[in-house]
């Protein structure tokens, strides 16, 4: 269902949205902090933060390769003013659960609009190479050239 | 080998919480268990980054398979998770 209008990765990531040398005391203050970078876009409304910190409390957005990917309850969907996407590197790492978090990927989107981009942007973690440069990335442009689309994204 | 075509049943697709809970039980099946979306598209389905990026929407068909003793246990019980919507509390 990938139809043409699914925005790419880096439409939605605005420069300064891009934060890469970020510390957190645990994995709450890191997704405090990923809500404070999604409010300062002005996607959301500030009460998205707590849906994001239920979601957390819901399950884990850990997905592997030191990537976590917070993001808010269906029910703080309406807190969501535009689709946004936050990055923030935590070059210390970050205890999640007993796995280490480096990265992560903020997440708000309105109606369905979440499940393209995560299927972008797991497509780019699933390379391993990849994922490592993400995790290592000290400039916006790194980044940048990790989440554009491939060309061969055809279908 | 032994495979279940199951409509996703979670409000919201295949994402995050749902597909969580989907990626640990089919690594807990003790075998290989592969998932593949509409499009043809086929993974780990043990790999939460791998049944992400298959971008599976509400709705969508999709199909389970795995080989091996127990297999057609542990489809079953994938296959009920994936008719479950996931989604709600």
């Amino acid at each position: 269902m990938a139809d043409e209008a699914t925005p790419a990765l880096t439409d939605l990531i605005a420069p300064t949205s891009i934060r890469l040398t970020e510390t957190a005391t645990d994995k709450f203050d890191a997704i405090r902090k990923v809500g404070a970078a999604l409010l300062d876009t002005g996607a959301i409304d500030a009460s998205y933060i707590d849906a994001m910190i239920e979601r957390e409390n819901t399950i884990s957005t850990f997905v592997g390769e030191g990537v976590a990917i917070p993001h808010g309850t269906l029910a703080g969907k309406d807190a969501v003013k535009t689709d946004a996407l936050v990055v923030l590197r935590f070059p210390d790492g970050i205890d999640w659960d007993g796995n280490e978090v480096v990265v992560c990927v903020g997440i708000a989107a309105r109606g369905n609009g979440h499940i393209a981009l995560l299927s972008q942007l797991a497509t780019v973690l699933m390379e391993p190479e990849k994922a490592a440069a993400l995790r290592a990335a000290t400039t916006s442009d790194e980044v940048y050239a990790l989440l554009a689309p491939e060309e061969e994204d055809s279908a | 080998m032994p495979e279940r075509t199951i409509t996703v049943a979670s409000s919201v697709g295949l994402h995050a919480r749902p597909a969580s809970l989907f990626s640990q039980a089919a690594a807990k099946a003790g075998l290989p268990v592969t998932l593949t979306n509409a499009a043809g598209k086929t993974v780990n389905a043990a790999s939460i980054l791998g049944v992400l990026s298959l971008g599976i929407g509400h709705g969508e068909n999709v199909v389970i398979a795995a080989d091996g003793d127990g297999a057609d246990e542990a489809l079953d019980t994938l296959a009920e998770l994936l008719n479950t919507d996931l989604d709600k509390e």
